[in-house]
């Protein structure tokens, strides 16, 4: 390992590469805060650069361009609440109120700093355990794997309020309905098309993503009366940012919170097909149930372990994909997979010899993590009053800007004239379903989930000979499912056991 | 029965679950899914029963009670800016971009009560440019930018 991470160092920290980090972080950091455009759209519009370099450079430039949209997208999720990809939405959840109460400034520094410690704690995690996680993660089996969804989508109870339990299942059903338009994956028969040729590929999860979040939300913007004076006085508090300083009472909430969705986020990231969404939401979700019931209430309202958990953990778990990616050459997420073609562009074909034969590529992206995490934090941290600016900008230009940058992010994709009419529809359904109060993160995650969901469950009963005995025979995949049900369960009978030791403590009283 | 939120919605939910249901029966099984314990309707079927069941507890268990109001808020305008939307995903190709997104952010503008003409067209237009010179220029992302009648 020491010999690794020797030619890591010697390759990464070449002043080409290191300007190729620098440049990746910036261009990423642009680029993944502008609403609409996510690590994907940055990664594929930096593969006609990449290809020109040498294989470790350009994966280099690329891991670089990953990271700096991840915390892009974080930008624009706090302050503007449009999260351009899946995993800053749980970024949002704190974030933006906090943006809204003023505290703009904090709320970023304590984004920035949960990504640095994320993901230099998870690079750490990678560099010790690459090779042992590979094994780990051959393990993993379809039963495993079908399982794991059904606890990412069990968290959503963790995301509901009180008696929103039911919204939230129903809006994730929803999102699972969704991703069930277009070709079927295994026999490629078309499902709810319509007749329609444009939805045989299904519905674009950007789409979907802008639509009811970006969209949606400017869009309320509009439909609701807004003060004027109060919004002059957002605006001016936003424009201020308010102190970037933290607390130490901040420091020492934020630590063990950091710690734990590090560990978490960097597991979750390893399995293939997880990711850093299924981590923000799940580290999301356990800081919420681990705060008890008094800074519990504060998550969604401003809260500093709400914001910090999904921070950490999203990065965390985007240096974790990499350990599938560069192992066993599976992608951890959609974005890792865009990376895959790359590296076969180049003639590398990543899975276990990696390590053997091409030793520089592996080593030198790891330690490049490094270096990127802490470039952005050198460079965002000083940049944050510049990007905060965007919130000056009266509300008259700033909502057609932010309905144009969603339909020009989804239309520069495509290039389909129907994703932008499918865009306004889905756009319209989610402004109702927000005036009536339905929460739409469930949704999303559903719809990512739902086509890996039915593919890894499909594979267990071919497997078990279409037997359901899966379910209970294998322990990884039972103590997996168990937990699911719990985080689905507890949830909704907390308030009975409450209402019961309510009775039982003013029973005594009565007498 | 009153027309409370959660209740609206968990109608409109039970209307797309019951649609979603009739539109699974539509999906074409190939002879040999037919006696397989799942096929391409296996998933949308249970979800659809899922969904229904949902929506009607949804129906039946309102958390929230509170009476739907519309009252205070611009619908009218938030129908035109949808309009608005569709009609630029109509006009992008065969206008150009240029032109396209210079109206629709100038129309958008002065809908949210911008109406010095001068500001709607200093902010629309070298925004669009700017916009177009760094994708295509920039990027490699190249978008037509002129009206079909202009072109070559």
């Amino acid at each position: 390992m020491i010999d690794g991470i020797l030619i890591g160092l010697s390759t990464a920290f070449t002043f080409q590469n290191i300007i190729f980090v620098v440049m990746g972080c910036l261009v990423g950091t642009f680029i993944g805060m502008l609403p609409g455009l996510g690590p994907m759209s940055a990664i594929a519009l930096m593969i006609p650069v990449a290809a020109s370099l040498e294989p470790s450079a350009g994966i280099i430039l690329m891991a670089a361009v990953y990271y700096g949209a991840i915390f892009g997208g974080s930008t624009s999720s706090i302050l503007i609440n449009a999260p351009g990809v899946a995993s800053t939405v749980a970024t949002s959840f704190d974030g933006y109120p906090m943006a809204k109460q003023g505290k703009a400034g904090k709320a970023l520094a304590i984004a920035a700093y949960s990504s640095f410690s994320g993901g230099v704690i998870a690079a750490l995690l990678l560099l010790i355990a690459a090779p042992y996680l590979a094994s780990v993660s051959l393990s993993f089996q379809s039963t495993d794997y079908f399982a794991l969804m059904v606890l990412g989508l069990s968290a959503v109870a963790a995301f509901a309020g009180k008696g929103e339990v039911l919204k939230a299942l129903l809006m994730t059903v929803v999102g699972l309905m969704l991703s069930t338009v277009g070709t079927d994956q295994t026999v490629g028969v078309p499902r709810f098309t319509l007749g329609m040729i444009d939805l045989v590929d299904g519905i674009s999860f950007l789409l979907l993503v802008m639509a009811t979040f970006a969209l949606s939300e400017a869009l309320m913007a509009i439909i609701k009366k807004v003060d004027e004076s109060k919004r002059e006085a957002e605006r001016k508090a936003a424009s201020e940012l308010g102190s970037m300083k933290i607390t130490k009472e901040e420091v020492k909430e934020m630590v063990p919170v950091i710690g734990r969705s590090s560990v978490l986020g960097f597991i979750i990231g390893v399995l293939p097909g997880a990711g850093a969404t299924i981590a923000s939401f799940l580290a999301y979700g356990t800081e919420q149930r681990i705060a008890g019931p008094v800074k519990g209430k504060e998550f969604g309202k401003g809260s500093v372990r709400g914001l910090a958990a999904p921070e950490t953990a999203n990065n965390a778990a985007a240096t974790g994909s990499f350990v599938p990616l560069l192992t066993l050459g599976i992608p951890g997420s959609g974005t890792t997979a865009i990376m895959l073609g790359a590296l076969i562009g180049y003639g590398i074909q990543p899975g276990p010899r990696l390590y053997i034969d091409q030793p520089d590529v592996f080593w030198s992206v790891i330690i490049s993590m490094w270096l990127g995490n802490i470039i952005l934090l050198v460079l965002n941290l000083p940049l944050i009053p510049h990007i905060a600016r965007v919130l000056a900008i009266p509300a008259r230009f700033l909502l057609p800007l932010i309905l144009f940058f969603s339909l020009i992010g989804v239309y520069f994709v495509s290039f389909n004239t129907f994703d932008i009419q499918l865009m306004v529809l889905f756009g319209l359904a989610a402004t109702i379903l927000r005036l009536l109060s339905f929460p739409m993160a469930p949704m999303i995650l559903g719809f990512i989930l739902g086509g890996m969901m039915e593919e890894n469950l499909r594979r267990a009963l071919l497997i078990s000979d279409d037997s359901w005995s899966f379910l209970w025979e294998r322990p990884l995949t039972l103590s997996i499912l168990l937990i699911a049900a719990a985080c689905l369960f507890v949830p909704m009978l907390s308030p009975v056991i409450a209402k019961m030791r309510s009775k039982t403590q003013d029973a005594p009283s009565a007498d | 029965m009153a027309l409370s939120k959660d209740r609206i919605g968990g109608l409109l939910m039970l209307t797309f679950c019951l649609i979603y249901a009739w539109q699974s029966q539509n999906i074409k099984l190939l002879p040999f899914q037919l006696n397989s314990s799942f096929h391409a309707r296996t998933m949308p079927e249970v979800l659809a029963v899922l969904g229904v069941g949902l929506s009607v507890l949804v129906i039946a268990f309102p958390s929230d009670k509170e009476r739907f109001t519309l009252t205070g808020q611009k619908l009218g305008l938030g129908l035109a800016f949808l309009a608005l939307m569709s009609a630029y995903g109509l006009a992008v190709r065969p206008a150009g971009f240029l032109l396209s997104t210079s109206l629709f952010l100038t129309i958008g503008f002065a809908m949210l009560g911008e109406r010095s003409i001068a500001k709607l067209l200093l902010v629309a237009v070298p925004l669009v440019v700017s916009f177009w010179v760094l994708m295509n220029y920039g990027l490699s992302v190249f978008i037509e930018p002129l009206p079909a009648f202009l072109r070559g």
